[in-house]
């Protein structure tokens, strides 16, 4: 294995194949920035410039825009809360509150060093286990995925800072707004009023609207408050010893979660965040810290999903399956090159297989090291007043949300979502339950009725099916737990 | 007198405009439509195409996604553009499906448009696990012996993958249950762990699981074995006589362009095709190139319009 890693490596530290790895992962970088203008975009228009290429550079240069595009993400969260993909949705849930608080640059420094190790482990278990990893998913039917999301449904009712029940609430409205679309089974319209929503809202668009268009308005509302202090000395930026300590077990349990995760074809991207940041604040003695720029609640999720990033190219590259569009796109430049992506990958184009991972290793270590000098740049965007970042921002917003289907409806959509979340946040409800139904209740719906249309409606086999049967055990174990601990609160009424 | 000239220009050259279009087109970028997302293989063909046909036509055709409702979207959005050259359609075998499948198009799929040329052509393949069924005629033997046991998945409801199947289902008698999943891939990936028997999809999607022994593939759509697979049977010399299914990539416009401008197109999209590269991607991604004219272009479509409307009829799928 080591052996192979090596022979990978001595291609990736060619100068030119070095120079596209270099080249892909500072574009993910910058166009993860952008709001909106997602991996997708990039990666189809240079597909074109691949046909120049060999297969191996094709896709070191491809999939360094996306797991660059994911370090690129935290950072329009954490400043601006302007989240482009459910995964940093929760990144903004803690990051921006520490902005807020003038710990921009430690939070920007924090998710990078999170993103790097979520990464290296990610890479470490491709490296060693991709084959077990790919059979595992393979076990991963219908069944499994809907008791996978109602398990990460179930964890995560309990992600809202406020209430449970005003997060149950927005969850559902959340649930309500992915029903929008075709339905899976009869190809039905449901609640399509332009064409343009025939498939579906815009997962952008909504999120887009909810946090970063429904702050901005709220801080136009009121008087610009004073900018907080920005500290950019490396004590304040740099996590000192007891913060290193305090992010260490988050960070691995987030590691392996989005590992775990990314190698679910389809589903687990998006899933691994939520699930990392619920975990933590199971697991945390202080779970009232957490909204309010709680340091694990940033670094565990960040990790997780770079983690997934880089375990999402197992069923890609063990099974020449891709999992979601970003992946298609690389399949496709891969065939372009005349390579047949398939089991076979491995054996018949070693060098392919593992230069493609070990420029996972050197990218991330790029990646690392010009996002630490950039942290200071990027914190100055803070400083500039609000009258003239605000414009700029909605026009970004609007533009990435237009590029990705041309449709003016969705823009327009983003500005009702953006009034939606002002008004949400006025009466205390929070936004990221709304994305969490979103995301994961079309999921539910979708693998629900399609267990029960392969084994003729039975619902047994949500518990005779092995997998199935202990994620439903988790589930109950974990409302069981979360309704004893209640109780007992409730029995202590002076203890609150 | 000068300022009579000076108001006269802009007429003019508005006149100029009309007048030698033709000779000036293209002078500006063309838009290319596709109405899928990246990721698909119709955003791919696009690129691949336009690509080449910058080149021919000496100025940039930049490909433009108009995803939603199988591609409605970007037809009804082609069909009303100005009918000027500069607003071109990547279709694919979806525009015949979507005309046997929604109730009201907001377009005429047929009289809306200028078809200019085909670009490629690819059939579906029938695939199963290796060894899980002997022959084609095995595996519609057991479906028969055992109506509604074994599972096709197929990339969505109203695909052509999923009309296929039905069609299948139609001619042999036999009696399958049908599972949607998002798109091929998806598919794929579950006849790999088990969960349905048979998926029906084009070649890019199962041919490589095929040549690295996971998958065997029992039968072909096209009337005949397709030439770069010849050794899998078609369905209509086995289970399923008459049978033939060949769906399609092509170039359309919205009606009413000037024939010479469609000339002009078609002659570049007929280009990229001759050059050998380009051929060569088109290939790889299972398709084979058929440049023809736009009068066979729209008989074929109105042909399959036909068809289809037979099997949704049929078959009763619900029509949005």
């Amino acid at each position: 294995m080591a052996e192979q890693f090596f022979m990978g490596l001595s291609i990736v530290l060619q100068p030119e194949v070095l120079m596209y790895a270099f080249f892909g992962v500072l574009l993910g970088q910058v166009i993860g920035v952008l709001p909106g203008v997602g991996a997708i975009t990039a990666i189809s228009l240079l597909l074109p410039v691949t046909f120049y290429l060999d297969a191996t550079t094709s896709v070191i240069l491809l999939a360094g825009i996306y797991y660059g595009s994911q370090y690129g993400g935290a950072i329009a969260s954490i400043l601006l809360n302007l989240p482009g993909t459910p995964s940093s949705v929760v990144t903004c849930i803690e990051g921006y509150p520490l902005a807020q608080r003038g710990r921009a640059g430690f939070a920007l420094l924090t998710t990078a060093i999170s993103s790097f190790l979520g990464s290296m482990f990610g890479v470490a278990v491709v490296v060693l286990a991709a084959i077990p990893m790919a059979a595992l998913a393979l076990q991963f039917g219908a069944p499994e995925y809907t008791m996978l999301v109602a398990l990460g449904l179930v964890a995560a009712s309990l992600i809202s800072s406020g209430s449970h029940l005003r997060a149950f609430a927005m969850a559902i409205l959340g649930i309500a707004l992915g029903m929008v679309g075709s339905d899976i089974n009869t190809g039905q319209y449901r609640f399509v009023f332009v064409p343009d929503l025939a498939d579906g809202i815009s997962l952008v668009s909504l999120a887009m609207g909810l946090f970063g268009l429904s702050e901005i308005i709220r801080n136009a509302s009121k008087t610009e408050p004073p900018k907080p202090h920005i500290n950019l000395t490396l004590r304040d930026i740099f996590p000192n010893r007891a913060e290193m300590r305090e992010m260490a077990a988050p960070i691995l349990r987030g590691s392996g979660v989005g590992a775990f995760f990314g190698a679910l074809p389809g589903t687990g991207a998006a899933i691994s965040s939520f699930m990392a940041y619920a975990l933590e604040r199971r697991v945390s003695k202080t779970p009232e810290k957490f909204g309010t720029g709680h340091l694990p609640g940033l670094a565990a999720p960040e990790a997780s999903n770079n983690a997934a990033a880089q375990t999402s190219f197992i069923p890609t590259l063990t099974l020449g399956i891709p999992g979601d569009a970003v992946m298609a796109l690389i399949i496709g430049a891969l065939i372009l090159n005349g390579v047949v992506p398939g089991p076979r990958m491995i054996v018949d184009e070693p060098t392919l297989f593992w230069g493609v991972i070990a420029s996972f290793f050197v990218g991330n270590i790029i990646l690392l090291l010009i996002n630490v000098p950039l942290v200071g740049i990027w914190v100055r965007l803070l400083s500039i007043p609000y009258y003239r970042l605000y414009p700029v921002i909605v026009l970004l917003i609007c533009v990435g949300v237009y590029s990705l289907r041309s449709s003016v409806i969705d823009v327009a959509l983003t500005l009702v979502f953006g009034l939606m979340g002002y008004v949400m946040k006025q009466f205390r409800f929070e936004p990221a339950p709304v994305l969490l139904g979103f995301v994961l209740g079309p999921m539910l719906e979708e693998n629900f009725r399609r267990s029960m249309l392969l084994y003729s409606g039975d619902f047994s086999i949500f518990v005779t099916r092995p997998i199935s049967g202990v994620l439903v055990a988790c589930a109950v174990a974990l409302i069981g737990f979360t309704v004893f601990s209640s109780i007992k609160a409730r029995r202590k009424p002076n203890h609150s | 007198m000068f300022k009579k000239l000076v108001m006269a220009a802009p007429i003019l050259a508005m006149m100029a405009g009309t007048a030698f279009a033709q000779d000036d087109y293209p002078s500006r970028s063309i838009r290319f439509i596709i109405g899928f997302g990246a990721g698909g293989n119709a955003d791919t063909v696009a690129r691949i195409i336009g690509e080449d046909m910058s080149k021919t036509l000496g100025q940039p055709v930049v490909v433009e996604s108009k995803p939603g409702a199988g591609g409605n979207v970007a037809s009804d959005f082609v069909s009303k553009a100005e009918p000027d050259g500069y607003t071109i359609q990547l279709m694919v075998g979806g525009h015949a499906v979507s005309a046997a499948l929604y109730n009201e198009q907001p377009f005429d799929p047929i009289e809306d448009f200028t078809f200019v040329s085909t670009i490629g052509q690819f059939p579906f393949f029938v695939a199963a696990r290796a060894g899980a069924f002997d022959s084609i005629e095995d595996l519609i033997a057991q479906a028969k012996a055992a109506p509604g046991t074994l599972k096709i998945g197929h990339s969505g409801v109203g695909s052509t993958q999923h009309l296929t199947g039905e069609l299948m289902d139609m001619e042999t008698g036999a009696d399958f249950i049908h599972i949607p999943y998002k798109g091929g891939a998806a598919a794929a990936t579950a006849l790999l762990g088990g969960e349905v028997d048979v998926v029906i999809d084009t070649g890019t999607v199962v041919a490589p699981q095929a040549e690295g022994g996971e998958f065997d593939l029992l039968a072909v759509s096209s009337k005949d074995p397709w030439p770069t697979m010849s050794d899998v049977p078609s369905l209509s010399n086995t289970v399923a006589p008459g049978l033939d299914i060949v769906s399609w990539t092509g170039v359309g416009m919205p009606a009413g362009v000037d024939p010479a401008i469609v000339e002009k197109v078609r002659s570049a999209v007929h280009a990229a095709l001759a050059n050998p590269e380009v051929a060569d991607r088109i290939v790889a991604l299972g398709a084979f190139p058929k440049p023809n004219s736009g009068e066979e272009m729209g008989g074929m479509i109105e042909h399959q319009i036909a068809v289809w409307t037979a099997v949704v009829d049929a078959a009763g799928i619900e029509k949005n």
